[in-house]
């Protein structure tokens, strides 16, 4: 019987999913409605369902479990549809209207190219604190931290005043430089919090500083208002549910999906990266199935329905974005650094009724598949509709068959909208469409990986998510990856990668170190005094975290990083620090040399600019506890031959101009040590992966399949 | 027979394809596109027809490239103007520099580069001083057709097997090109000499290397040295990826394939535009015109250019049946001595920017739609001078003012057609530019231009406001940028953002409001600061009842005693100029100067710590009549700070009651009051054909400002047929002119001069 482990929790905004993965990395999937008013509820029936797969229940299983780790979006949602907290702000006098006003960029984020320069298109979501709810205090710093105008405090109480009159119910409190120079924002925090407790309220006062202190008002301010608005209701909810898995049963800290890349506590001081979204489980799923292959570098592929994501796991780290974007606002929250394209297997696709050309989305169907899916009601040709053409995805067992698809209504469609106005036939433009689809995420992928100053060559592609499979062939090919590996439990590779996340603190701050070439000495110890004084204070914070979930410092594996420029540039590079401390002039050339290694392998060598100098512009300290991680399955060899019960038969397909009869096999029938060969198609629930000629498929002995181009 | 020396040149072998050299490839293509109509003769698209998959895979490809470069090479960059603003932009040319595929950004310069590369074919530089593979060129020569000197163009030829097969072209705004002022749109040029360090198509570095007598005069030749040169590595950096992408394509599709592609798809571009226009469009003429003021009496100037005068704009889109689109300037005024000059490539190309915003809102926009388009740009006129002499470091003052009307003309039709949504009463004249330079607060030789004005109002569309404080005409990716970025670079403090309300013009719809900030001098050894802006005129123009923008002016106080102040806890000047009639600023300071006047240009001032100056970003123009706007959105105008109540209660006609600060519309006073707007309004109208009479009146006396009969008699010595349109119209008889020579006003450089041509004759 299983054993249960690891339990990982997706909340979505209708449905609870649970994944509970058992000693041999064997899993099961639970579904349940979500209980917004009582998440826990929800929660709870999701893992009754999941356990009774395996014939068991929450009393016998829960106590066995290691680790639990939730991720949910109803931070996000609460979020997109402005339904947070009443939060107030205070800023520098003068900048009142700042926020709202938002950054220009803010009225396009998200939009497609031809969106981005159609200037009719924009526009500006209403800002999360309004305008009446923002008051100013006089006081300026510059950037250097020198003190222009000192704090008028005579302003200080009226300004909270007129927010606790207006009835709001978190305060945010955020100046320029404050980053640099915290002293201001923090006497405000310490008077505002007097006149709460004087007042009688329950209002917390979050200051910038306190949270992302780092360079860039409009991230920062977003980024603490989003911690006020969205993030704090979610404490309660996460308190909760911890309760209820206790009172169920098990007995481990509850941790949840955080931006960077790790879980955290649900005490931790800042939630707000935590409100994120599907993709990052992949790569997280990536990073820890690449630890135990031993493959250092991975290139980590995912489509589903609407968009492809891709993102680099190199010398097996995540790469980290320290300002993204997220529901259409400026953040400065580490977030795993993705590229995400809207062409995905929902994508529309359309011929441009005055160019003549294919366009594929931007826009896509979504759950409504296609125009294949009677039920739909779409009349738009989508991807998944040449899919249905062409024969790769069996229109009667589409999600197991929940959604039964006709195949006469996609071939009308496309014959009418494609393939008539390009003069193909059917089958060739719906082919024609899908090596269009195929071609761009292939040079989307190729660009990205050269753009970091790397070549195909150099990874390892992973390929996962709903749609991935079905496409890894034609976005891989001829780009000379090492290897390409698809899990069979491609589909369900989000949870496993929330399952296997790191326990793991990530603080960041700016500095300013600037530091000429061929420097004097004494320049170089000033500021690497002051980096390992950052490092220092950053570790402190992380030791502080660890310590709420009773871990000491020894126990927490500490990582130094630091962000480095030449000077006067606006882009750093984040950089694993080749030291463990700094205390020497000697540590200062490593810290160089590492920086112009990666510096010139991302821009080309004739971009180097030593004679500009260097700066230090920030200091990034993660600490790792060791937590329960599942296990990836490890099956015997069998033959190279598939058992027969894994045939399904054969279904005829057309590729690349021709019909063939293509081998149909159960997914999960396939045993360890089968080889297919081409032209097959992999069925299994929610993914399909397809070996088409020039390719041959090997499943090993960790489930995973290795799609091979076979050199001719 | 012997041979002769011509005939020994001619066999060397052009670096062109089978041979011939880029001068007779470009004379070829030039050729056969005029006389078929079709780019290339390309009566067929035999490529894309054939393998239309394929074709869109190389598109694709190309195309992607070229926008990731631009993103990964900007990153490189240490300038805001390009990191932050996205002031960068890469396109990629066939030989003969016809653009195939363009980046995002500032996608004006894909004709400017174009020019610079054509200017070297013309000028035989495959003979002297030659192109090879990994040579790099550099242009931003004004006269060569760049839109003003601090866009600089790197430009790499890309060879394969010997042959040209194209060139990559990157373009930066780059913060100064060591002009008579700092800068890089600086006040004080008037003529070419003066606009800065230019660059004429220069070779800068062999096998991908930079001269080092390039690197050192240019460095010498500019203020701001470190981003001039990580600007040059940026755009090094991406030329080179679009030269590897480029020769990537042609090793997996043949470089056959890729010839006939880059024919195919510029094309193809001809072909889609022509289609967008029957789509979109109704054929007719479209008639407007736009005005923008230069006040240079009074400015420390040579005696020539010290003159208040206007730059006058009219224009008329005409549509033809065969949806062939036609732009004629005929009627605009003379060049001048001012930095507001343009080349005739600089506004056609801006034309581009703006109709890839409203016409052609997608990424197939290349040298196509410049081929199925034909512009009218008089020769003597401001931007088509005909003397060498003329300064264009600032030339975006006179293009936004005269693409402002265009797009009231292509509404119309819009309109027409019933593509409300698609009406923009026009873009806001996208200023102030706030200048300066010095040494700066880390001590070094620098200089600034504020980009903020990049997040400027829009212009009302017939169904909706235009949105506030977020785009350029020049560039739609508009965004002001955090203030602690730019502090970075400028030693100014911010002391205010702040919406400016009413500065979007009134309507059922207003256009979007523009902002102000406010920055305080601190920190610089040694500082100068200037403005560029327009105060005197309103150049953009309400739509269909809409008002204009609120037009600009300019604050700026030196020797305060803001510093005391702040050492009482005295309140000093914050936030912005929210009420200019009721002003605050004074009350918070003494200063020993203070400017607040509409002389929105100015030449630099020394500028020192505790100085204050005020940067005014305009708003958009507005659709309709504002007597037809809902009450309700008066109302959350006004509460939300976009209108002042005398406005909400003149322009709008609606009554409103108080409470604490909280305004609420009272539905029936208003409408009443409305009625009784639209009754004063009748009381004062009279017939057109009367008004018309008194206007003519006025003509014929010559009963107008100085500046007025300036600019027309500039345009009539320049224009035979402008003159008749406008006499006929005005039935105003064949005797009476206005000459420039009879104003009084310094007249040096007007050499064309139909009249003295005639009394010549």
């Amino acid at each position: 019987m299983a054993k249960s482990q690891i339990l990982a929790i997706d909340a979505g905004g209708t449905m609870t999913d649970t994944f509970i993965i058992d000693e041999k990395g064997d899993f099961v999937v639970g579904k349940a409605q979500t209980t917004p008013l009582d998440e826990h509820i929800g929660l709870l029936n999701s893992a009754k369902d999941a356990l009774s797969q395996w014939n068991t229940k929450m009393e016998d299983e829960f106590p066995n479990l290691l680790a639990g780790v939730y991720s949910g979006t109803a931070m996000l949602n609460r979020l997109v549809s402005r339904v947070g907290r009443r939060v107030g702000l205070v800023v520098n006098k003068g900048m009142e209207d700042n926020h709202r006003m938002g950054r220009g960029l803010q009225s396009f984020l998200g939009y497609s190219y031809s969106d981005k320069i159609h200037i009719n298109t924009h526009h500006f979501d209403p800002p999360l604190v309004p305008r009446k709810w923002t008051v100013g205090v006089t006081e300026r710093v510059d950037l250097f931290g020198n003190v222009v105008i000192p704090l008028y405090e005579h302003e200080i109480e009226p300004a909270i005043q007129k927010l606790i009159d207006e009835d709001v119910e978190a305060i945010v409190i955020s100046l320029l430089h404050s980053y640099k120079y915290p002293a201001h924002e923090r006497k405000i925090r310490d008077i505002a919090e007097q006149i709460v407790a004087k007042a009688n309220k329950d209002i917390k006062v979050f200051a910038t500083v306190d949270y992302y202190p780092v360079r860039k008002e409009s991230h920062r301010t977003n980024t603490t208002i989003v911690e006020a608005y969205a993030a704090e209701p979610s404490r309660k909810t996460l308190e909760n549910i911890d309760t209820a898995l206790r009172e169920a049963g098990t007995n481990f800290d509850l941790r949840i999906m955080a931006s960077h890349g790790g879980t955290i506590s649900i005490k931790a001081n800042e939630l707000a990266r935590t409100c994120v979204s599907g993709p990052i489980g992949g790569m997280v799923g990536a990073k820890y199935l690449a630890e135990q292959l031993g493959l250092k570098n991975v290139a980590c592929s995912d489509i589903g329905g609407t968009s492809f994501d891709i993102g680099l796991i190199t010398q097996g780290e995540l790469a980290i974005n320290a300002s993204p974007d997220m529901a259409r606002l400026v953040l400065s929250l580490p977030l795993v650094s993705m590229d995400t394209t809207g062409a995905g297997t929902g994508s529309f696709v359309r011929i441009d009724p005055n160019y003549g050309n294919i366009t594929l989305g931007p826009d896509s169907a979504g759950s409504r598949v296609g125009v294949c899916n009677p039920k739909g009601g779409l009349d738009t040709v989508t991807v998944s509709d040449c899919h249905v053409v062409l024969g790769l995805i069996n229109p009667d067992n589409f999600i197991g068959g929940v959604i039964k698809l006709s195949k006469e209504k996609a071939y009308e469609a496309v014959k009418t909208q494609i393939a008539d106005p390009l003069g193909l036939t059917v089958e060739d433009a719906a082919y024609g469409v899908i090596e269009l689809l195929e071609s761009q995420l292939r040079n989307y992928l190729e660009s990205m990986i050269l753009g970091k100053g790397y070549s195909p060559s150099q990874y390892v592609c992973f390929s996962y998510g709903g749609g991935g499979p079905l496409h890894t062939a034609g976005y891989t090919k001829g780009l000379g990856f090492e290897d390409v590996l698809i899990p069979a439990w491609a589909a369900g590779f989000s949870a496993f990668g929330c399952g296997a996340a790191d326990f793991e603190y990530r603080y960041d701050k700016t500095l300013d170190l600037n530091v000429d070439d061929r420097a004097e000495d004494s320049d170089i110890l000033l500021a690497g005094r002051e980096l390992q004084a950052a490092w220092d204070e950053l570790k402190k914070k992380v030791t502080e975290e660890f310590k709420k979930n009773d871990y000491s410092p020894e126990e927490v594996d500490f990582r130094l990083l630091y962000r480095m420029q030449y000077q006067g540039q606006l882009n750093d590079l984040e950089i694993e620090a080749p030291i463990s401390a700094f205390k020497s002039v000697n540590d200062w050339d490593s810290l160089i040399q590492t920086f112009e290694e990666t510096y010139s392998r991302v821009y080309a060598k004739s971009a180097l600019s030593p004679e500009l100098g260097y700066s230090i512009t920030g200091a990034i300290v993660r600490g790792v506890v060791e937590v329960a991680k599942p296990q990836i399955p490890q099956e015997p060899l069998f033959g190279e031959t598939p058992p027969v019960d894994a045939f399904l038969g054969f279904r005829k397909i057309y590729w690349n101009g021709e019909h063939l009869q293509a081998k149909i096999y159960e997914m999960e029938k396939l045993l360890p040590g089968n080889r297919i060969d081409a032209f097959s198609i992999l069925e299994s629930t929610a993914t399909t992966l397809v070996v088409p000629i020039g390719f041959e498929a090997y499943l090993d002995e960790n489930r995973i399949f290795h799609l091979k181009e076979i050199k001719e | 027979m012997a041979k002769t020396l011509t005939g020994v040149q001619k066999k060397k072998r052009g670096i062109g394809w089978d041979g011939k050299t880029l001068k007779e490839m470009r004379k070829e293509i030039t050729e056969i596109s005029k006389e078929t109509g079709h780019y290339a003769g390309l009566k067929t698209l035999p490529f894309k027809e054939s393998d239309p998959i394929r074709f869109e895979k190389i598109y694709s490809k190309l195309r992607g490239g070229v926008v990731h470069a631009r993103e990964t090479a900007k990153k490189v960059a240490a300038s805001p103007i390009v990191e932050q603003e996205g002031e960068l932009c890469f396109s990629l040319y066939t030989p003969e520099a016809d653009s195939i595929v363009t980046s995002t950004g500032i996608i004006i310069h894909v004709g400017t580069m174009g020019a610079a590369i054509k200017f070297m074919i013309e000028n035989d530089y495959e003979d002297n001083p030659g192109i090879a593979d990994k040579d790099i060129f550099c242009n931003n020569d004004n006269h060569v057709g760049n839109v003003h000197t601090c866009d600089v163009h790197t430009l790499v030829p890309i060879f394969w097997e010997g042959e040209v097969v194209g060139w990559a072209g990157g373009v930066t705004h780059v913060i100064d090109t060591g002009a008579s002022a700092p800068g890089s749109m600086p006040m004080g040029p008037v003529q070419r000499y003066d606009d800065g360090y230019q660059v004429t198509c220069r070779k800068i570095g062999q096998n991908d290397v930079l001269s080092k007598d390039w690197l050192l005069e240019s460095t010498r030749s500019v203020r701001a040295v470190k981003y001039w040169t990580l600007d040059e590595k940026t755009r090094i950096a991406g030329c080179h990826m679009i030269r590897d992408l480029v020769l990537d394509v042609i090793k997996e599709e043949g470089v056959d394939a890729y010839k006939q592609f880059m024919r195919e798809i510029i094309e193809d571009g001809r072909r889609g535009f022509v289609n967008q226009v029957k789509t979109m469009l109704i054929p007719g003429k479209y008639r407007q015109a736009s005005f923008v003021d230069v006040p240079f009496k009074d400015l420390d100037l040579p005696s020539f250019a010290k003159l208040n005068t206007i730059i006058h704009t009219p224009s008329e889109i005409t549509v033809h049946k065969d949806a062939q689109f036609e732009i004629d300037f005929e009627g605009a005024n003379r060049w001048g001595w001012h930095p507001f000059n343009a080349t005739p490539v600089s506004i056609t190309s801006g034309i581009w920017v703006m109709l890839s915003q409203t016409l052609v809102p997608n990424d197939r926009i290349n040298d196509g739609a410049y081929y199925a388009s034909k512009f009218g740009i008089p020769y003597g006129s401001w931007f088509n001078p005909d003397d060498i002499r003329s300064a264009h470091s600032n030339t975006w003052h006179a293009l936004v003012a005269a693409w402002s009307p265009l797009w009231r003309g292509l509404s119309r039709s819009y309109y027409g057609r019933g593509y409300l949504e698609e009406v923009n009463a026009g873009n806001a004249h996208t200023s102030n530019w706030l200048m300066g330079g010095g040494y700066d607060q880390y001590g070094q030789l620098s200089a600034m231009n504020s980009f903020e004005t990049s997040s400027c109002g829009v212009g009302a569309s017939a169904v909706q406001d235009g949105i506030s404080h977020s785009a350029a005409l020049w560039n739609p990716e508009g965004d002001m940028g955090d203030m602690e970025i730019w502090e970075i670079l400028e030693p100014l403090i911010f002391l205010g953002r702040q919406i400016l309300p009413g500065s979007g013009g009134a309507g059922k719809y207003r256009g979007g409001n523009g902002w102000q900030s406010l920055r305080l001098g601190w920190g610089a050894e040694e500082w100068t600061m200037f403005v560029a802006g327009a105060g005197v005129m309103a150049t953009d123009c309400g739509l269909m009842g809409g008002y204009p923008a609120s037009a600009g002016y300019r604050f700026q106080a030196n020797k305060t005693n803001i510093k005391e102040r702040i050492e009482k806890g005295l309140p000093i000047p914050l936030g912005g100029d929210v009420d200019p009639d009721h002003p605050t600023y004074e009350e918070n300071m003494d200063a020993e100067v203070v400017y607040r006047d509409r002389q929105a240009v100015s030449t630099q001032e020394q500028f020192g710590d505790y100085d204050v100056i005020m940067n005014y970003l305009r708003g958009g123009p507005g659709f309709g009549d504002p007597l037809e706007r809902n009450p309700k959105q008066v109302e959350e105008d006004l509460n939300e700070k976009y209108i002042l109540l005398r406005y909400a209660e003149q322009v709008y006609g609606c009554v409103f009651t108080e409470k604490n600060g909280v305004y609420t519309v009272d539905l029936q006073a208003t409408e009443q009051k409305r009625k009784q707007i639209r009754k004063e309004r009748l009381d004062r109208s009279q017939p057109t054909k009367e008004w018309m009479k008194g206007e003519r009146k006025q003509i014929l006396n010559e009963n107008a400002a100085i500046q007025v009969k300036h600019m027309y008699a500039q345009s009539f010595a320049l224009s035979e047929k402008f003159t008749n349109e406008f006499k006929s119209f005005w039935n105003i008889p064949e005797e009476w002119m206005i000459y420039e020579d009879d104003l009084g006003v310094p007249t040096l450089g007007s050499r064309i001069n139909r009249f003295k041509q005639k009394k010549k004759q």
